[in-house]
């Protein structure tokens, strides 16, 4: 799971919105390029990004695990990609051909879902839940049910994989095989661990609602604890965001950074 | 001749991640005895007992269940030997009728309609939930329930039964029903192994108890014996029934064995006091 | 001053169900220690979700009689205006725990209602105090163990200012400690604030140390009440409820029947064995 890591930085500092324009703007440069070196320039200023707030070493653990997915993407795009000039052949007599813009594609590709991936990593690393949902609906005037919604989800995904752990060890003790390869012996254990769960979570989920209809929830009157005001220096680091975003589109309708 | 042993626990350790959750447990559990495991949460309990049914396989020792070492067999094969009655019955209920219910186990057994028939029927006598065959799992109160998870598990007809807190959540009848049950299994000759907080129920019912503390045992020996050692209790945490506190406190040359149930305070005091009792 | 009047309450959850309450009449001062007990499926719980107005804002069903908070019928004030005056607490740790971390937790209802961020820190602070889990400010919810997270729960009502909380089997899930924990928290409450609580739970040790007044229901109905010492020493009756009674009450009343002050902790019991012997 992808936590909040507490470190006393000037990334966890900044705004959620200003962090949030960043991720977004880290996304857009990242799609309208696919040369490499451009990629990876961008890449690198979401490491340098990571290095600031204190988290490098974990972020570099992330990365080794996109590394997987990012060969996975390759390996599509010299499968699926035959055009261009042919350096060598997977098989004998000719087959399965590699071209240089395969690997290139390829490779631009999985630079580019681990930048976008890993700047959201960052940002969710360096930013407190709390003050996202204060900047969701605050700030950017987002509905406080949709957001609260969302959060609550997030808080019982632990309960409820704790419960699932629970109903497929009761029914294993059981004797039956929860583990079986056969899609039949596969369907049944679903509906085993299945209806609990069900019965399970609709109880959690009335006794979630009547804690929060004892505590005011809906009282159309809301008010928010900690209201991280947007500083000077999260304005300015906003503008530079877009300036950036402003300087690339142009950099890329000049035609360069393209294959 | 002592009974032959149906597990057998040799320097288990178990770790979730990072922590160690047991250090190095050493225990044999004979044939028909009646065990309490107690402790703190977080002491292990659970953990170990997972291990009995193969639930938990030991990152380093042996858990030997029936003559068989359990890192080699499967959660389904040791259900046979071992049931698993757990703290919430909900986690296992998904049939339309407590009949069906009971019958699912047996069913993976392989055997044939009339013996699974017969052996529902008989387990849902046991508990006492006979008339309530038909009825809808979920429409039973919480003692109840957890009386269907303990037939579905007698229905099997497993040698030890492991109960993991079997009276939580439950008021005072349910809880002596549930209790007495599991006594009369035990006088039939199933082996029997709970967990509880309860230490009042440890006393009147466990003949053994197991403390345990930060994964590792911290006593091992009759209800008895336990009981009168109020250091080793304090050092899990835990404290002894108000009726055997109040037997300790008392310095009387006649009161020499420690008061495990009210009955046996009663006996003992009633002479004492003689006929007339002063207020 | 009376918190509460109960008058003639019946209640059913539905015109083809059984009653589940079946006329209750009952004042509550301000101030008591309530202890509720008595078999499962008696009509505590459906009582205090009368009480938190659960009923009828948020369960429906057909109820007769009324109940009063502070001399207004709670079917006419809004549920928000409940959530000022009483303050509740459930059985299970986990649903009732709406935030990620403590301090969110508890600034949940608070900004719910709208307050202001300085008078927002003050309150959580006194009610992280009061239930003694200050320095689990910053905790994540999901760390906590059952006995913490049920006092945080406590926290999260008490930050409303509530007179009353009422709580309704808060230790069913909690081991000996986290027990222990809960019910000192609602004793120091309930002593030095002079808060009213009003507790339904099966673990009768603990009422007969700490309620003023204990109410057993039976079948919708409540079949006895009165001062701990008092009611623990109609031993025929609660046997035949199926009431767990304390083990040193027990003893005390088999060797005399009529004992003018029924002992009922270890140190009472120890007292009165000694005067006898």
């Amino acid at each position: 799971m992808i936590e909040y890591m507490p470190r006393e930085s000037p990334i966890h500092r900044l705004n959620p919105l200003a962090k949030m324009t960043w991720a977004f703007a880290v996304m857009i440069l990242a799609l309208i390029f696919n040369q490499i070196d451009y990629l990876l320039v961008i890449l690198g200023t979401v490491l340098i990004v990571a290095v600031l707030a204190g988290i490098y070493r974990e972020m570099l653990g992330v990365l080794k695990g996109l590394l997987m997915f990012a060969v996975f993407l390759v390996v599509l795009q010299v499968l699926f990609y035959r055009q261009g000039t042919v350096l060598f052949f997977l098989l004998p007599l000719d087959y399965l051909p590699v071209t240089r813009e395969a690997l290139l594609l390829g490779v631009a590709m999985s630079l580019r879902m681990m930048t976008v991936l890993l700047s959201f990593v960052v940002f969710l690393a360096t930013t407190q839940f709390k003050d996202m949902v204060v900047a969701l609906t605050d700030k950017l005037k987002l509905p406080y049910d949709y957001v609260f919604m969302f959060m609550t989800a997030l808080r019982f995904v632990p309960v409820f994989l704790n419960e699932i752990v629970k109903v497929r060890e009761a029914q294993a003790a059981r004797g039956c095989q929860v583990d079986g390869h056969h899609p039949i012996v596969k369907v049944k254990a679903y509906t085993q661990v299945a209806v609990p769960l069900v019965l399970i979570s609709l109880r959690k989920a009335e006794g979630l609602a009547i804690a929060m209809e004892t505590r005011g929830y809906g009282s159309n009157q809301r008010t928010y604890f900690k209201e991280q005001p947007i500083t000077r220096i999260d304005r300015v680091v906003m503008m530079a965001i877009g300036l950036f975003v402003v300087a690339g589109v142009i950099i890329r309708l000049q035609g360069f950074g393209m294959i | 001749m002592k009974a032959h042993s149906v597990i057998k626990v040799e320097d288990l350790v178990y770790s979730y991640g990072d922590h160690r959750v047991l250090k190095n447990v050493n225990l044999t559990v004979h044939a028909g005895e009646f065990v309490a495991i107690i402790g703190e949460n977080g002491a292990g309990k659970s953990t170990l007992t997972r291990h009995f049914n193969g639930l938990l396989k030991p990152l380093s020792g042996r858990v030997v269940v029936g003559g068989e070492e359990t890192k080699h067999c499967k959660v389904s094969q040791l259900a046979r030997h071992v049931g698993y009655v757990f703290q919430n019955p909900d986690h296992q209920l998904f049939h339309n009728t407590v009949e069906k219910e009971v019958a699912f186990g047996v069913k993976n057994l392989g055997l044939s309609t009339q013996t699974i028939q017969d052996r529902v029927a008989e387990a849902l006598q046991a508990v006492g939930l006979d008339e309530y065959r038909d009825s809808y799992p979920y429409d039973l109160s919480k003692g109840q329930r957890q009386r269907v998870a303990l037939a579905a598990v007698l229905a099997m007809r497993p040698e030890v039964i492991v109960l993991d807190e079997p009276t939580t959540g439950q008021d005072y009848r349910e809880m002596m029903q549930i209790m007495e049950m599991i006594q009369v299994l035990n006088q039939k000759g199933h082996t029997i192994i709970f967990i509880t907080h309860d230490m009042a129920l440890v006393a009147e019912f466990a003949k053994r108890v197991i403390v345990l503390c930060e994964g590792k045992i911290l006593q091992d020996d009759s209800v008895e014996a336990v009981f009168t050692c109020p250091d080793f209790l304090k050092q899990s945490f835990l404290e002894l029934p108000s009726i055997t506190q109040l037997g300790n406190g008392l310095s009387h040359p006649e009161i020499s064995a420690p008061f495990l149930t009210v009955d046996e305070a009663y006996n003992t005091l009633k002479p004492l006091l003689g006929g007339e009792a002063i207020d | 001053m009376n918190v509460y009047e109960i008058e003639n309450l019946s209640f059913r959850y539905g015109p083809s169900k059984a009653g589940v309450l079946a006329g209750i009449d009952l004042s509550i001062e301000k101030g008591e220690f309530i202890g509720i007990t008595g078999p499962t499926g008696a009509g505590k719980s459906t009582f205090l979700k009368c009480l938190n107005g659960i009923i009828p804002h948020f369960q429906g069903g057909i109820l007769e009689g009324n109940v009063l908070l502070n001399h207004n019928s709670i079917m006419e004030k809004r549920m928000i205006d409940i959530a000022h005056c009483v303050g509740s607490v459930f059985d299970d740790p986990e649903s009732q725990i709406v935030s990620l971390d403590v301090e969110q937790e508890l600034v949940f209802a608070l900004e719910n209602i709208g307050l202001d961020q300085q008078t927002m820190e003050e309150r959580v602070t006194e009610a992280l105090q009061m239930t003694g889990i200050s320095h689990l400010r910053h905790s994540k919810t999901a760390a906590l163990s059952g006995g913490q997270k049920q006092r945080v729960a406590i926290a999260a009502s008490l930050a409303l200012k509530p007179q009353v909380l009422v709580l309704d089997e808060p230790t069913s899930e909690l081991d000996p400690s986290g027990t222990k924990a809960v019910f000192e928290v609602l004793n120091q409450l309930n002593r030095e604030l002079g808060m009213t609580i009003i507790v339904a739970t099966q673990k009768t040790d603990f009422l007969a140390r700490y309620a003023s007044r204990i109410l057993i229901f039976n079948q919708g109905k409540i079949v006895l009440e009165g001062k701990p010492q008092a009611v623990f020493a109609q031993q025929e009756m609660l046997k035949c409820l199926g009431v767990r009674v304390p083990q040193v009450a027990e003893l005390a009343y088999r060797l005399q029947k009529n004992v003018r002050e029924i002992p009922l902790t270890v140190a009472e019991g120890l007292n009165y064995i000694q005067r006898c012997l």
